[in-house]
């Protein structure tokens, strides 16, 4: 009975010391043993992360994340997600890093570790193209409803600048919301200024319009978790990389600042 | 894994669980007994005597049946309005549950009713009872014991589809725990309440079918 006893705590105690192992190395380290790194991104996500006309998974963020595997060395493998389950997947382990237009908010920095913002972007407002409402001014009467999504910094926008308007929170992605506010379920939806102008350019022209004026300045970031302080360094590192040699800027040029990706994508 | 639980949170968000599952109650119950008066209305014109009726019938229970739950959910949020058909989303939601368990409950009530040996019918033709006086104090009274059970399952059933009425933005229980997740992010907490709130549900019913089932069943004729 003793040598069974003995013989557990043994195995026990090797156990133990095989997952310290595992559990001390770094998440670069782990990314690089694997070969692969795992990224949570979107499906819906126009114009960071989505799937083109082709059937394809591009975008903006999916373009910087197929540059940062090459100069990783590994392979990547994309997870897709929910925007509200981008951060839960990036928590439980599943993927190394998030790579959307994602505003590093003081909020989500209690759980997740920002990198340096890669560009800055703001809240916008869109309505039907017949819609009586002309200006940001017409949104804050009491009992407009507005299209939001869950879990975004527009969700909080909306509640900040709208108070007296009704909020629907949709779960998904940016289209959603356009699809709504066509529909007429909601009077008005709220996204990103980015998001908002890439995902109309795929609905009908003139079908909806977007109102003058940001409701905030956001910058974007990717993100991992805080025990990653290693792949973080080597992200922001990667960041200045790409601003000094002009790829940042020619991605954004084509993604984000135009609609020339519309032409092949 | 409760060492790290954080139940001070989600008892702050209590009031919105309560509220939700309020919601969550009220739409199941509503749904309920519409999906049950559309399955008995069902059920007759299936078993009736004309082909128009049958046919309608079988159309319907075929192409809900068929199809997924979501799908028709969407369609009919999404879908309505580009005929031209504004409703509010809680009524698409009781729409469409209603629709989906209907035909479900349908064919319970159909088997429960076909299950009745034909010795019945003959008996009651033989004792010179009308169709409706069959159906009422024979079959129907027989029959009912017959679907208590599966009637209950099916219920469960559609209890736990109206979560995916959340995506619709309503806020009911599954929407309470996607709402936690996001504004706090932790999934386990907000998700463990959910399932904590469908399991009261859950046995609720539960009880009720164990009630019922004393109260209605009848032991076949000898």
């Amino acid at each position: 009975m003793k040598k069974v006893k003995v013989f557990t705590i043994l195995v026990s105690l090797a156990i133990f010391f095989a997952f310290l192992g595992i559990a001390s190395a770094g998440t670069l380290d782990e990314i690089l043993k694997r070969g692969e790194i795992r990224i949570a991104c979107q499906t819906q996500g126009a114009p960071f992360s989505f799937v083109d006309k082709n059937g394809n998974r591009t975008g903006s963020s999916v373009e910087l994340t197929e540059m940062i595997a090459k100069e990783m060395g590994v392979k990547v493998k994309y997870l897709n997600y929910d925007w509200d389950g981008l951060i839960p997947a990036l928590l439980s382990r599943k993927a190394d890093m998030l790579a959307a237009d994602m505003t590093p908010t003081l909020k989500r920095a209690m759980k997740i570790s920002f990198t340096n913002p890669y560009m800055y972007t703001g809240s916008v407002v869109f309505v039907k193209q017949a819609s009586p409402i002309k200006t940001l001014e017409d949104v804050k009467k009491s009992g407009t409803k507005l299209a939001v999504l869950l879990g975004s910094t527009g969700e909080n926008d909306a509640k900040k600048a709208f108070p007296e308007a009704k909020l629907k929170t949709y779960k998904g992605g940016g289209p959603l919301l356009i699809n709504a506010v066509l529909a007429g379920h909601t009077d008005a939806g709220v996204n990103d200024g980015s998001a908002a102008t890439s995902q109309i350019a795929s609905f009908p022209p003139n079908s909806v319009r977007i109102l003058e004026g940001q409701l905030s300045n956001s910058p974007l970031a990717f993100a991992v978790r805080y025990d990653s302080p290693d792949l973080l360094s080597w992200l922001n590192l990667f960041f200045l990389h790409i601003s000094l040699d002009g790829r940042l800027e020619q991605n954004l040029n084509y993604w984000v600042n135009s609609l020339d990706w519309k032409k092949e994508h | 894994m409760l060492e790290g639980f954080n139940f001070r949170i989600i008892w702050e968000y209590m009031p919105l669980y309560m509220q939700c599952f309020a919601a969550t109650l009220w739409l199941s119950g509503l749904s309920l007994f519409g999906a049950v008066v559309v399955g008995i209305i069902a059920c007759a014109m299936r078993l009736s005597q004309s082909r128009i009726m049958r046919s309608m019938a079988g159309v319907y229970i075929e192409t809900i049946r068929s199809t997924p739950l979501l799908a028709q959910l969407y369609f009919f949020y999404f879908g309505l309005p580009s005929m031209g058909i504004m409703l509010p989303e809680w009524l698409t939601g009781v729409i469409a549950l209603t629709l989906n368990s209907g035909a479900y409950y349908a064919e319970i009530i159909r088997a429960g009713i076909q299950a009745i040996p034909f010795g019945q019918i003959e008996a009651g033709i033989a004792s010179g009872l009308s169709y409706f006086q069959r159906m009422g104090n024979i079959i129907l009274p027989q029959a009912l014991g017959n679907t208590i059970r599966p009637m209950l399952g099916q219920a469960i059933i559609l209890v736990k589809d109206s979560s995916l009425l959340s995506l619709i933005s309503i806020m009911e229980l599954t929407r309470a725990g996607q709402v936690l997740t996001s504004e706090r992010f932790t999934p386990a907490e907000g998700f463990l309440t959910t399932a904590a709130f469908y399991l009261i549900i859950y046995y609720l019913l539960k009880a009720f079918s164990g009630w019922s089932e004393k109260r209605l069943i009848f032991r076949e004729a000898h």
